[in-house]
């Protein structure tokens, strides 16, 4: 929605107005420093990682500091716990597999458990179902109506699950480059916006604007390779992440008042401590498709 | 509705043989010489009883004195004084009067209120009047001429930023103001998100904000009413009025009818910005549509003495696409009907349409049937409103009634993924709200005058639709999710609520020019804008009460000491001054959870929370009523916070619009040897609004995320802003009726950056480095130039 007003605001800039943006000095206070977690498990092979680190003064650009000496666990509902450890002391803590053991499996529910400077911490996240992707095509096209560059639109098709409210995060990457911009952070309910729409979209084929979603500022030249990877989410990992996005994109006329984003790292001494960051388990799906021939279409829209 | 005004000593001196009789009344209605335009505010002035009375909205006046003659002084800021001996003898009399214009108009600027010595004699307080006359020449964003623009001038009032939709008064909300065109309310007052206001000056005759004492005849809204009333159009001969500026074009056109027994007026707007920019769009973007246009229309017809009939009309629009579309916009219907019962009795009846909508669709052109999503929503209204006023000598008693209808549909929206069709959306809301009033202003004793009333509304939350409850056990600060859901026919009430909203002002008056007021009212307001951003949008929809919105209600004491000084020039003081101060209570303020979903969401109301504000400030005004330099000075200093649980840890916290120091200057300046060119000057200081700082921050999968300790805990850097302009009339050639001019205007003159807002992002190209940025809407100046004609 909040892209339409901004489009409509262009209109503004078109009769001669213009707004502008200029980064300036700020004084900040700084708040505590709290432990943060940054930490998503899948079922795909291979090793698992949760990264842990120290939060900062907002103006502090180094890189966070890692949080090390933390014992980090992760257990399912099944009675099967893993041990996360930092060889590295670099604060991210890795899971290994033995032989070909894989960590996530779809349904199962996941407990985080985190001993760090005296205090613990627990998170815990589902692992939902996640439907496939079809097909990924391209369609060339104008990078924008006013603009002489063309290229190629990716749109990759899937059908949401039917009968139940499921969460998706979609992640693409470019010839192997992850694109990870805020614009690129994309979440749907059900294919659709979702949010409020309960069950709108249901079993559908994404919708168009998701569907679109996966494309970089520029578009695709031929022979580029893209890889669109479909992750399922719990829904209070779809509300983290879509606050994480406007909280990182808010600004303009029509900002929404800035706020925490949500946690689920809760310090079992409720006295204790506050941590941040989000534990996540999410069940991937990937397709990868090149810019050639075989996927171009050509269409009106 | 008409006052009284103060009666003196004098009165006192009646022969006690006479006062078994009640007296006799004249009455009558007061009209511009020019064109038959109803004159409001006019002031009626019994020389030898020193009582009086001013015209109400509809140019109509009543006294009623003890038997005798006496010398009526009829007089009006900027028209020349008139005297009149009527004989009250024996009976009642009825004296319509029309008032000429005083010659030098131009060198005369009204600058506000248009009784003599009004502020000081009126019981009115906190209410603020723009003369058109001077709203014309206040310097103007690309040379619009607006209302909601230069109301932000006055004293209490400010706004959330440049640009943003509505106006604040006195800490409330913008949904908080009842904006009335011709009595009908308009629900989103602006062009182009808040560029531009809906009003089109050429057919604008008076406007009045009301801030505080709002008396019993008004309600619906609790911080302030803004009442704008169109001109009736000229009586006396066909009139053609036109400009041409950077945004609109304008044109209006207005004559008498039958034989001067009615007149009407008819206004247009368009802007052109897509007209002039067609060919130059590639094939991509012909037919793109970017254009907003108003046009307004009324009516009069004097059917006889008694009655009177007026018929306003006013349809906005404003629509942006090309192949997305997305457009909204107001219309109003309003019918009143003037009618005198006697000499004392006198009634208006208003009969109102108001419709607010808005749609949008993804796919105007139809290139994708697979792929769209279109959705509409609507409130509409529909009410009656008889208004009584009953005049009797020191009493005037005004009471009446109104019923609305609301009508919302709040949105619905069809969706199509890949062919497979979806509606869904929000059921309809329907509402009854109604309201009685009484209210008596009198003259207590020589020196002190009473205004009090009561109101009672009253408000039915009703079928056919669905209700629901909501969870209850839930953290402050989270969505509640449904838990029930009630299905209601047509005929069911799902909730109701009733309020007294008591409403009392007083004056009394120190010296001859100098008063002192005190005012107190309680309103209640049903209907609610959701809105969670720092301007409001067009798509901001609004909701009724509900059985879990409950009502807001607002309370505030006022006072405030009003003086007029200077030489005297025959119609006023040469300057007048005032102090206010206001204390300001609000209850059930919404306000929404984080990340709440507003748009077509069923279940809103559980994503909302509730809560209190408190407002308080003092106002210091002064104003030079005549000269060369003119104008006024307007220093507010207020504080205007919020308390709701679950936001900012559950403590109080300033609100968006808080702002503790505001100072707005406006001179118009005639210089006296140049007889063409006139010039006017606005100046603007306001502090920074309050923003919501980061004190750290986390990354989170290469995204460096603020983590805040509190809301509104900071302040953006201070506002304030020069305009001019100047005023070229055009020559006057011998036998030739038209009147030209030109305006040349300068916004924001030295170029300042002002900040709307500062938010806190990562860069784009390193986003571990965060940066503060500062968000300007206008970030140099803006020149303008528009031309003015009249036949």
């Amino acid at each position: 929605m909040k892209a339409l007003l901004i489009f409509s605001f262009l209109i503004v800039s078109v009769l001669g107005l213009n707004s502008c943006t200029t980064v300036i000095d700020a004084k900040l206070d700084t708040g505590p420093t709290e432990l943060s977690v940054d930490g998503t498990i899948t079922d795909q092979p291979g090793s698992q990682t949760i990264r842990l680190t120290q939060t900062a003064a907002y103006f502090d650009n180094s890189q966070p500091s890692a949080a090390t000496s933390a014992t980090v666990t992760v257990s399912d509902n099944m009675g099967k716990t893993y041990s996360f450890s930092d060889p590295d002391n670099d604060g991210y803590y890795v899971w290994q597999p033995t032989a070909k053991d894989t960590l996530g499996r779809i349904g199962r529910t996941y407990q985080l458990n985190i001993t760090y400077q005296g205090e613990t911490y627990k998170a815990s996240s589902k692992m939902n179902k996640v439907p496939p992707i079809d097909s990924i095509i391209f369609v060339k096209r104008k990078l924008n109506p006013l603009s002489k560059n063309e290229g190629y639109r990716a749109e990759f098709y899937a059908i949401d699950i039917p009968n139940e409210v499921d969460n998706y995060r979609v992640k693409f990457f470019r010839n192997g480059e992850f694109q990870n911009k805020p614009r690129n952070i994309i979440t749907t309910q059900d294919g659709g916006f979702g949010g409020s729409n309960n069950g709108v979209t249901d079993g559908l084929v994404f919708i168009a604007p998701i569907r679109r979603s996966i494309n970089p500022d520029s578009l695709y030249v031929p022979n580029d390779v893209v890889r669109v990877e479909l992750g399922s989410l719990p829904a209070e990992a779809l509300t983290f992440w879509q606050q994480l996005r406007t909280q990182i994109t808010n600004g303009g006329l029509f900002a929404t008042p800035p706020t925490n984003v949500p946690t689920n790292i809760l310090n079992t001494n409720p006295n204790g401590r506050k941590a941040t960051g989000f534990f996540i388990a999410s069940a991937i799906r990937t397709r990868t498709a090149a810019v050639t021939d075989a996927n171009i279409r050509v269409r009106p829209d | 509705m008409g006052n009284s005004k103060g009666q003196t000593a004098n009165s006192l001196e009646r022969s006690p043989a006479k006062t078994v009789h009640a007296g006799y009344t004249v009455s009558g209605y007061i009209k511009d010489a020019a064109n038959g335009e109803g004159l409001i505010g006019v002031s009626v002035y019994v020389k030898e009883t020193g009582t009086g009375a001013v015209t109400n909205s509809y140019g109509f006046f009543a006294v009623t004195v003890p038997p005798g003659t006496y010398n009526l002084v009829i007089s009006y800021v900027g028209y020349a004084r008139q005297t009149k001996t009527v004989d009250l003898t024996e009976r009642n009399v009825r004296l319509d009067l029309e008032l000429s214009q005083e010659g030098k108009q131009l060198q005369e600027v009204v600058v506000s209120t248009s009784r003599e010595d009004d502020n000081v004699k009126n019981i009115e307080m906190s209410v603020n009047k723009i003369d058109v006359k001077t709203l014309k020449r206040i310097p103007a964003l690309l040379g619009e001429v607006d209302v909601i623009r230069s109301i932000q001038l006055l004293p209490g009032v400010s706004t959330v930023g440049e640009g943003a939709t509505g106006f604040n008064v006195r800490g409330g909300s913008i949904d908080q103001n009842l904006v009335l065109l011709d009595e009908a309310p308009i629900y989103n007052s602006s062009h182009l998100f808040g560029f531009f206001s809906v009003f089109n000056p050429d057919a604008v005759k008076d406007v009045k904000l009301i801030k505080g004492g709002i008396p019993s005849n008004y309600g619906g809204r609790i911080s302030s009413i803004l009442d704008v009333r169109l001109k009736e159009g000229n009586a006396k001969k066909a009139e053609l009025n036109g400009g041409i500026g950077l945004i609109f074009s304008r044109l209006s056109y207005e004559r008498p009818l039958f034989k001067g027994k009615g007149s009407f007026i008819v206004a247009a707007r368009r802007s052109y910005a897509d007209v002039l920019a067609q060919p130059f769009l590639n094939k991509d973007l012909k037919g793109a549509k970017f254009y907003f246009y108003d046009l307004t229309a009324k009516g009069n017809y004097r059917i006889n003495d008694k009655n009177t009939v007026f018929l306003s009309g006013y349809l906005g629009r404003d629509v942006f696409g090309s192949d997305f579309g997305f457009n909204w916009g107001n219309a109003t219907i309003s019918a009143r009907w003037n009618h005198v019962f006697s000499d004392r009795l006198f009634l208006n009846t208003t009969a109102y349409y108001s419709n607010y909508d808005y749609s949008l669709n993804t796919d105007l052109k139809q290139k994708s049937p697979d792929d769209f999503f279109r959705t509409d929503s609507r409130i509409v209204n529909y009410s009656v409103k008889p208004d009584f006023s009953l005049f009797l000598g020191k009493n005037t008693i005004t009471f009446g009634g109104q019923a609305i209808i609301h009508d919302f549909q709040p949105g619905t929206a069809t969706a199509a993924s890949s062919g497979a069709v979806r509606s869904f959306g929000v059921a309809n809301k329907h509402a009854l709200e109604s309201a009685l009033y009484i209210g008596n202003e009198q003259q207590f004793t020589p020196k002190l005058q009473l205004q009090y009333g009561l109101r009672y509304s009253l408000f039915n939350y009703r079928g056919p639709g669905e209700a629901y409850t909501f969870q209850t056990d839930v953290p402050f600060g989270t969505r509640r999710e449904v838990v029930t859901t009630v299905a209601y026919r047509g005929s069911d009430v799902i909730k109701t609520y009733g309020n007294w909203e008591p409403r009392f002002s007083a004056k009394y008056d120190l010296s001859p020019n100098s008063s002192l007021k005190l005012s107190y009212n309680r309103l209640a307001q049903y209907i609610h804008l959701i809105s969670n951003t720092t301007a409001s949008t067009p798509l901001d929809v609004w909701t009724t009460s509900t059985n879990n919105i409950k009502p807001q209600i607002a309370d505030q004491i006022a006072g405030g000491y009003f003086k007029n000084f200077g030489r005297s020039n025959g119609t006023g003081s040469e300057f007048e001054a005032s102090v206010e101060v206001y204390y300001k209570w609000l209850q059930n303020q919404i306000d929404y959870i984080d990340g709440a979903s507003l748009i077509l969401n069923k279940y809103l109301e559980g994503d909302l929370l509730s809560g209190k504000g408190r407002a308080y400030g003092a106002e210091f005004f002064v104003k030079r009523n005549t000269g060369v330099v003119n104008g006024w000075v307007s220093y507010t200093l207020a504080k205007t916070e919020r308390q709701v649980d679950g936001i900012n840890n559950s403590n109080w916290y300033p609100t968006r619009f808080d702002k503790r120091h505001v100072l707005t200057t406006v001179l118009l300046f005639d210089p006296p040897n140049a007889k063409r060119w006139n010039f006017s000057a606005t100046f603007t200081y306001a502090s920074g609004t309050p923003g919501t700082f980061p004190t750290g921050r986390f990354e989170y999968d290469g995204h460096v995320t603020p983590i805040y300790e509190a809301r509104n805990n900071y302040r953006i850097p201070a506002y304030h802003r020069l305009d001019l302009a100047a005023t070229l009339q055009g020559r006057k050639r011998a036998g030739k009726r038209k009147d030209d001019n030109w305006v040349f205007s300068v916004y924001n003159v030295y170029a300042r950056k002002n900040a709307f807002s500062v938010y806190f992002q990562p860069n784009t190209d390193n986003p571990r480095v965060t940066e503060a940025i500062r968000y300007s809407v206008f970030a140099t100046l803006i020149p303008s130039v528009t031309y003015n004609f009249k036949f």
